[in-house]
């Protein structure tokens, strides 16, 4: 971002400054402030995570061409799966597919990762690797809905939605829940980020991969004095309204949401200016490679909301050119490879930079898909040909967790010798989110919102804390 | 009077006892029993044969025994011979609920010797629930002032509003608009005892009425125009169920006709019909089934079956009773007096029920299109092929038993062997019975138009195979071709219940179907003759068009089992399906039993309460019973039962008006009082619960966005008709993305902007529009920092701030006529002299007219009404 650009945002203090004279109402503003958003509330317990990092890997990377290796498949390639096996949303094969990848032990953990991921893999140490996940959905949208919500359907509050609420924001400037995307929305669209019934501003923010990442964050006005006079006309308007309706907080709100409007047009402009990140941290992110390049730009941004006290980040996986996510039905071989390759790398540097800061005791990360996908190949009509893929599969698939009061160089249950169900030690996606705000210091029995003539959680009526992972 | 003093007094004493017994089962239900469940009934319950220590603890007495004896010694693991759970002690937050319980007296909801499993209702008690008990207005010469006064004692009133404001307030009210500087003059120049009524007889005379209290109505249904999940798939003509309850509104039709309408329009013995008496309207009501989102690729059907019709009763029972029936899905209502069995019986009901589309043309009007569209010969002659083994003939039209004809296109049928709409410009569809899909490939013989280049939406003429009520897969000819052969491989389909459409919607195309042939083999059978197809000359002119409708009909009545804990997986005892007992609703024989249902809703006192405590909710910003949709024991108390009770008395007594009703509260003191609360009682009633002044509200989105279109002019009062396709900015993405509308939506209202599921207009969700998955009754008004960035830096917002700084200038001379005009249209007062001055001020520094309008757009005034 050139100089001249950032000139047109004036921090909060340059605003104090100049405005001395000038922005009428600002103080006022300011205390309001304090009442109408940011402020932190205490947790239910001492938390291990103030901020959680969710790598959410849309379309559902393969379990056992990843983190889960089954030997089995190999030594089976191409026969009849001999398990009952559930309907699935193409429900066209049973026959086995190998995976096509090889896997090797790392760490002193030695926990096995495929040759797709050899960055991350360098982390396992640091990684609780669950192999035992279950989801309740084998459609995409449904199951993203969950994943986010703990409910199938539309409508229900985000998991980040519900970390704001339960502990509100640090950061003044920047909204507590924050979606970062290159190109990709997940079936389900904004809504697997919506608020649901909690208030509005518990739902997440999009910010796109472009110079203005947020909707309507750009002033409309090409000099900065220009907006700025406008906002002081209508402070002295507004104090006019509060006279004439009497001090009612609502519109008392309305009129301080002005000042932290402002102050975000500058905070965001502020936050993607990487002018002070050196040239190693841009290599450590792989900033400085075309595959790279996206994704590595979200982890770094990641890092520095993490820095900037904001609570939930979330990381969506970047568009490639003739692939539809990780959801490949078809094409696995090249298709998790290309996904795999364009976020292996700025994976391991998000974790590896968070750990030399020393944030990565705070910061949960978390990677995974809405669910896994099946060992049996998928292919057009019965022919074997070359473009295999795989088809959904909720039943058994892995996601790893890192940092924040999370275990390292843990293996965390397992699914059978196929690959295809959970057997061992089933995490399931309630469990997940009872963990998580565990984590945070939320208890998900007690972190409700009364709506519909109940008391609503993010686990509905499951979840159980899973305590072997935890440090 | 002194009577009914007494009576007040009463209930104010029997309300707070309520209240206190409710706060101890929902504290015992919340809190003590879900441990109990977990931790304590493996070895203390009906659940095992002796329970172990002979302690059980779901009943009352071995409850009440154990709170008085060593339970708390037991889970503190104070006692070293006895520490319960024996797994590991329970948290200490845990173990701190069950000393406060033990502390508020042990309260709890286990009936006297009964197990938790058979826990039954005590219908009597539950009849003395407010909710429930027959509508009890008071006795004599009342008025809404005088309930009001009579709770209010000593408590000073707010002094009465401005005309100005008044009229400001009432005209948002009841059409989502400011007034008109024209229309403000002519109240402020009506000296006249009934000037208020005028105002208001001429606002609910505006067709905007009905466009502002339709939307309001279009909260409760979840109404939407897509299906959302993955693609977002249109919902054919929803917009016609839109278009349906705005008349309903600006003509006035009763309440009760509306709940017959929307839950079984379609079995009514005297369906209304339009003005025009062109088609019928009662069905369109019941379009209220199917708004829900849709499962895109379901891969268990019956539970995906059983989803919607979970939100079919949540939307149903919320919107006409006030109840949270869904919350029986899985258990007995933990509050009210909802059993599961009820759950199922409601539930049978909507699983006898489908929706399809229909041609709702009157009888007269469906001859008027016959006798208009000219006998256009046509020849067909059907096509000769060769069954195979593994092939099986669903059908080759040779008799038309077990379809469903609607409308003419398919109506008549000189030939057999073919269906076909050969008269071009007739229009209508042919349903088949049921079915289980038997084979993996399904083949359809036919010949028809195709749909028109860059047409959105689904082809108008096309062969629809619906799957287990929503997944649809089509069949679209291509003219060129001839007649030729589609296939469809099954995939998830077979053995699940199936059937046919063949829908031909475009009055200039046609479509002809010679078999239907589901087989082994994925090509489709050899053709021995091709046959023929052949329209004579070009369709008649002047052929009144056909009405559609997405209708609900009953299909194969029959009932279902419970669903053990919610699973379908897991069936119990089959229920009769009808209605839910504590509003007496019977049990049904015959039919689905939703007129029946209707009938029950009806006669129950909640109908008439429930909807004048949401007219009552929409004119004071809050119910006299605050939680519009929750009417049971978790919901709140109202604050002047026996208001709510008089009014829901005068609605019915009128009729079921709800104009009689905005009339009877609009022209009271109360609605008239200033937002200024006196200082005195502002301290003694914070929350004004009291209703002893008019509270500030701010405007809903679509009033925000409107305002915006009527004071910059360019409001375009165009109604009905199809949605205008919503604005897509380069920040809303996803699967389904439509080609994004004008920024603008051409100056329409924002009721004719299409609600499309997972592309809402960012404005609006900004200003909490309801998400479309339940109902509604009261939504949020939060504030928070993106509404302020998105009057300031919003594209649209910037549009309509130039407008109108063009229309001023054009329209008005020197800025003093200017300002005051802003002021006028905006606000709806002059300004004050300080703030003409300022306003000068800064144009003469910056000049622009632009900046004022949009300064003045972003003024808390705009969009708060007081």
């Amino acid at each position: 971002m050139s100089a001249e650009h950032r000139s047109r945002f004036l921090t909060r203090r340059q605003m104090l400054c100049r405005c001395a004279n000038g922005f009428g109402g600002l103080a006022l503003l300011d205390l309001m402030t304090r009442t109408a958003g940011a402020a932190t509330r205490a947790p239910h317990h001492a938390a291990k995570a103030k901020s959680v990092i969710f790598l959410f890997m849309d379309g559902g990377p393969s379990q056992i061409d990843t983190f889960d290796p089954k030997p089995r498949l190999t030594a089976e390639n191409g026969q009849k799966i001999p398990i009952d096996t559930p309907t699935t949303v193409f429900n066209i094969s049973d026959r086995i597919y190998a995976s096509p990848y090889s896997f090797r032990k790392y760490g002193q953990s030695g926990a096995a990762v495929s040759e797709l991921f050899p960055h991350v893999a360098e982390c396992v140490d640091d990684m609780a690797i669950i192999r035992s996940m279950v989801a309740d959905h084998s459609e995409h949208t449904a199951a993203n809905y969950f994943m986010h919500s703990g409910s199938g359907f539309q409508g229900r509050p985000s998991i980040g939605a519900w970390v704001n609420y339960g502990l509100g924001s640090e950061s003044e400037n920047l909204p507590g829940f924050i979606v970062l995307e290159s190109g990709l929305i997940p079936p389900g669209g904004l809504d697997c980020f919506g608020s649901g019934f909690l208030p509005a501003s518990y739902q997440g923010t999009l910010f796109r991969n472009s110079e203005h990442p947020v909707a309507d964050l750009q002033p409309l006005e090409k000099d900065p004095a220009r907006q700025r006079a406008k906002l002081e006309l209508l402070g002295k308007l507004n104090r006019g309204v509060l006279d004439r309706f009497g001090q009612v907080s609502e519109i008392e709100a309305t009129i301080s949401n002005y000042e932290m409007a402002f102050r975000m047009q500058s905070a965001v402009p502020d936050l993607l200016d990487f002018s002070g990140e050196s040239e190693a941290t841009r290599k450590l992110y792989g900033l400085d490679e075309e595959l790279t390049s996206e994704f590595g730009r979200e982890c770094l941004i990641a890092r520095r909301l993490v820095e900037r006290g904001v609570r939930f980040i979330e990381l969506l996986s970047p568009a490639r050119k003739g692939l539809d996510r990780w959801d490949q039905h078809s094409g696995l071989e090249n298709g998790h490879r290309i996904n795999a390759k364009s976020t292996d790398k700025p994976i391991a540097g998000l974790l590896r930079d968070l750990k030399s800061r020393g944030l990565l005791d705070q910061t949960l990360v978390i990677w995974g898909g809405e669910f896994g996908r099946t060992p049996c190949a998928q292919y057009p009509d019965g022919s074997y040909v070359k473009e295999i893929g795989r088809d959904h599969n909720p039943f058994g698939f892995t996601m790893w967790m890192a940092g924040g009061g999370v275990k390292g160089g843990v293996v965390h249950g397992a699914t059978d010798e196929y690959g295809y169900f959970a057997v061992e030690k089933k995490v399931h996606v309630h469990d997940l989110h009872a963990t998580i705000l565990h984590l945070l210091g939320l208890d998900h029995t007690r972190l409700s919102f009364h709506f519909s003539g109940r008391d609503m959680r993010l686990t509905d009526v499951h979840g159980n804390v899973v305590r072997e992972i935890l440090a | 009077m002194k009577a009914m003093s007494v009576r007040l007094a009463a209930l104010v004493v029997f309300t707070v006892c309520g209240s206190t017994a409710a706060l101890g089962n929902e504290f015992f239900e919340k809190k003590i029993r879900p441990v109990l469940a977990e931790q304590c009934y493996a070895c203390h319950s009906a659940k095992i044969k002796t329970p172990m220590g002979d302690l059980r603890l779901d009943t009352a007495q071995g409850l009440a025994s154990a709170a008085q004896g060593k339970l708390m010694a037991a889970i503190g693991y104070t006692d070293l011979k006895l520490r319960m759970p024996p797994q590991g002690k329970l948290a200490p937050e845990v173990i701190a609920d069950f000393q406060k319980w033990i502390e508020m007296g042990a309260p709890h909801t286990l009936g006297e010797n009964k197990t938790e499993a058979s826990k039954t209702i005590d219908w009597e008690e539950a009849r003395q629930f407010w909710a429930f008990q027959p509508l009890n207005p008071p006795q004599g010469d009342h008025s809404i002032d005088s309930l009001l006064a009579a709770r209010r004692q000593n408590l000073a009133t707010a002094p009465p509003a401005g005309k100005r404001e008044w009229i400001r307030r009432v005209t948002f009210d009841l059409t989502g608009l400011p007034p008109t500087p024209a229309e403000i003059d002519v109240f402020l120049n009506d000296d006249s005892a009934g000037a208020r009524q005028k105002v208001v007889q001429r606002l609910l005379g505006s067709p905007h009425y009905g466009e502002r209290w339709a939307r309001h109505w279009l909260d409760l249904v979840r109404f939407s125009e897509t299906n959302g999940h993955e693609f977002d798939n249109d919902k054919l003509d929803a917009w016609r169920y839109r278009d349906y309850i705005i008349r309903a509104f600006n003509q006035d039709i009763g309440y009760d006709q509306l709940v017959l309408e929307h839950i079984a329009g379609d079995l009514l013995p005297q369906k209304r019909k339009s003005l025009d008496a062109a088609y019928f309207e009662s069905p369109l009501g019941t379009s209220m089934y199917w708004f829900g989102e849709v499962l895109n690729s379901a891969t268990d059907s019956v539970k995906s079956r059983a989803d919607t019709v979970d939100n079919q009763i949540d939307v149903l029972s919320k919107t006409f009773l006030g109840l949270t029936v869904a919350c029986a899905r899985c258990h007995d209502h933990k509050f009210d007096p909802i059993p599961t069995k009820d759950y199922y019986a409601l539930a049978g009901t909507m699983h006898s029920t489908y929706v399809r589309e229909a041609v709702l043309d009157t009888p007269g009007h469906a001859a008027a299109i016959r006798a208009a569209a000219a006998q256009v010969p046509a020849h067909i002659k059907e096509g000769k092929w060769r069954l195979r083994e593994g092939d099986v003939l669903f059908t080759d039209f040779s008799d038309f038993t077990g379809w469903d004809i609607s409308g003419a296109a398919f109506g008549r049928q000189p030939y057999f062997g073919v269906a076909a709409s050969w008269d071009k410009p007739l229009v209508g569809s042919l349903t088949s019975a049921r079915f289980k899909m038997p084979k993996l490939w399904v083949h359809v013989r036919l010949h028809g138009t195709q749909q028109p280049k860059g047409q959105p939406g689904l082809a108008p003429v096309r062969v629809t195979l619906v799957a287990d009520d929503h997944k649809s897969q089509h069949f679209l000819p291509n003219k060129s071709e001839g007649w030729h052969w589609r296939t469809i491989r099954m995939t998830k389909e077979i053995g699940r219940s199936c059937y046919f459409e063949i829908v031909d919607r475009d009055p200039d195309g046609f479509l002809a179907v010679d078999a239907i042939i589901f087989s082994d083999h994925q090509e489709p059978p050899d053709v021995a003759e091709p046959g023929e197809f052949r329209l004579s000359s070009a369709p008649p002119n002047g052929v009144p068009s056909s009405y559609w409708g997405m209708v609900a009909g009953d299909e194969s009545p029959h009932n279902v089992r419970l669903h053990v804990r919610g699973s379908h997986t897991n069936l119990g005892e089959e229920v009769p399906r009808g209605s839910l007992q504590i509003i007496g609703g019977a049990r049904v024989e015959t039919g689905s039993g939703r007129l029946e249902l209707a009938r029950s809703i009806l006669k129950s006192p909640l109908a008439a309460r429930v909807m004048v405590n949401r007219i009552w909710k929409h004119h004071f910003g809050t119910g006299l019973a605050a939680s519009t949709d929750n009417f049971g024991q978790t919901g709140a108390r109202p604050s002047h039962p026996e208001l709510l009770d008089w009014l829901a008395r005068q609605f019915i007594d009128s009729g079921w008006s709800i104009k009689a009703m905005h009339r009877l509260i609009l022209s009271s003191d109360a609605y008239a009082m200033s937002s200024r609360p006196h200082p005195d009682s502002l301290g003694k009633d914070p929350n004004n619960k009291l209703v002893h002044y008019m509270p500030v509200r701010r405007l809903e989105a679509e009033a925000i966005r409107d305002s915006m279109l009527a004071v910059s002019g360019t409001l375009n009062t165009t109604m009905f008709g199809p949605g205008v396709t919503p604005h897509i900015s380069k920040y809303q993405d996803g699967r389904g993305k439509p080609v994004s509308g004008p920024l603008d939506a051409n100056g329409r209202r924002s009721i004719y902007i299409q609600v499309r599921r997972n592309f809402l207009t960012p404005m609006f969700l900004a200003f909490d529009y309801p998400l479309p998955v339940s109902t509604i009754g009261a939504r949020g008004s939060s504030t928070v920092p993106s509404q302020a960035l998105l009057m300031l830096n919003n594209e649209f917002v910037a549009a309509a701030a130039e407008t109108w700084a063009d229309k001023l200038t054009r329209e008005q001379t020197g800025p003093d006529a200017r300002i005051q005009s802003m002021y006028l249209t905006a606000f709806g007062r002059p300004p004050e002299d300080w703030e003409r001055a300022e306003l000068k001020t800064y144009l003469a520094k910056n000049g622009s007219w632009s900046d004022l309008c949009h300064v003045l757009f972003n003024s808390a005034e705009f969009i708060y009404v007081r």
